[in-house]
């Protein structure tokens, strides 16, 4: 099992298995190619790499991040028409009366299709928003999603 | 002024400030539960933001954990996190109950107050120190997996900077292996004033 820490990524081919442990507000974005049986994932924390002082880190963001993942993807032999992904994360972790504009979850996950659809990458499922933690493990066997969490149980995608 | 420029004396001066802190609010917690507390000595060290989850004891550990924003004349995070047992083990004793559910109303805000109450003595003594006059917002509360409980602040922080300055102890309730971490982030700005401090002292 590789474990992508946050604002990291990896790629794996069968049988192995890539987890991102304890998304909040970040997104983990699994991408899989069933021909080929190669699979990635991105921990990213921000929607785009504009604007940010430090820009060294391309898995930090979701434009960067989606677009190195599917680079690596693609030198390890996946073929770009044949990859889908399935997303996570992108919670709100705690409300604030306050806050009438987009938390950062929300404009992290919006961020995310957008850059998925510029990728003509479809979108098969997706586990976002609400108010708690997930831990995901994506199988590249057969690309199963695995979406735990601590108190919500535990979903297969 | 970075963390390697402090000399010997003065960051062990550094280390004692945070120990005073953090023993002041052990001590408030000890008096509210009725129970010895012991504490490690804090580490101070200088981190990547994106190490954090890992070092407070890794991203998908479920804990009970209180949240607090400082800011006043530094920038920063207060964070309680305690394991289920604990944060059992403290409501228990501070309502008498034998079995306790932490996902009551009831608990719930007894836990965050627990951990304003710490946050509050702690910061109180690093303020009186350090001489920088310090506040914290209200405490938030939850009960999940630690990244993702801290993953906004750590998005917060990590618009501007890319690391932080950490100090974090872990303590033990008397006779059990119960335990928790308080844990302190500051930005660089911050941590440049937290330091100039400490160099002006010793």
């Amino acid at each position: 099992m590789i474990i992508v820490g946050m604002a990291d990524s990896a790629v794996a081919k069968k049988p192995v298995k890539i987890t991102t442990l304890g998304l909040g507000s970040c997104v983990g974005v699994a991408m899989y190619d069933k021909r080929s049986c190669i699979g990635g994932m991105v921990h990213i924390m921000l929607p785009s790499v504009e604007n940010a002082r430090s820009k060294d880190n391309l898995a930090k963001f979701a434009d960067t991040g989606i677009h190195y993942l599917l680079d690596c993807m693609l030198a390890e032999g996946a073929t770009k028409s044949a990859i889908k992904a399935k997303i996570a994360g992108g919670a709100r972790m705690f409300s604030f009366s306050s806050s009438a504009q987009l938390n950062i979850g929300e404009r992290n996950v919006i961020a995310t299709k957008e850059i998925l659809k510029q990728l003509r990458i479809p979108v098969l499922a997706e586990d976002t928003g609400e108010n708690y933690g997930r831990t995901i493990v994506l199988d590249t066997e057969n690309g199963e999603l695995t979406v735990k969490s601590a108190l919500k149980g535990e979903k297969i995608y | 002024m970075r963390m390697e420029e402090l000399d010997e004396l003065q960051a062990s001066a550094l280390r004692e400030i945070v120990n005073i802190g953090v023993g002041n609010a052990v001590t408030s917690l000890s008096k509210m539960i009725g129970k010895q507390i012991k504490i490690e000595v804090p580490e101070l060290k200088i981190e990547k933001i994106e190490k954090v989850p890992e070092i407070a004891g890794g991203a998908d550990t479920v804990v009970s954990g209180v949240i607090m924003h400082v800011d006043g004349d530094i920038n920063g995070y207060i964070m309680m996190l305690l394991s289920q047992e604990t944060a059992e083990a403290i409501c228990s004793t501070i309502s008498g109950e034998e079995h306790t559910d932490i996902f009551t109303e009831m608990n719930q805000s007894l836990i965050e107050e627990v951990g304003h109450i710490l946050a509050g003595s702690y910061v109180s003594s690093l303020s009186e120190f350090l001489g920088l006059n310090l506040k914290i917002s209200p405490p938030m509360q939850t009960f999940d997996m630690l990244g993702a409980i801290m993953d906004h602040i750590l998005i917060e922080m990590s618009r501007d900077v890319e690391s932080t300055l950490l100090f974090d102890t872990f303590f033990t309730l008397e006779g059990n292996r119960m335990e928790g971490i308080l844990l302190t982030l500051f930005d660089p700005v911050s941590m440049d004033k937290i330091l100039n401090k400490v160099a002006e002292m010793v």
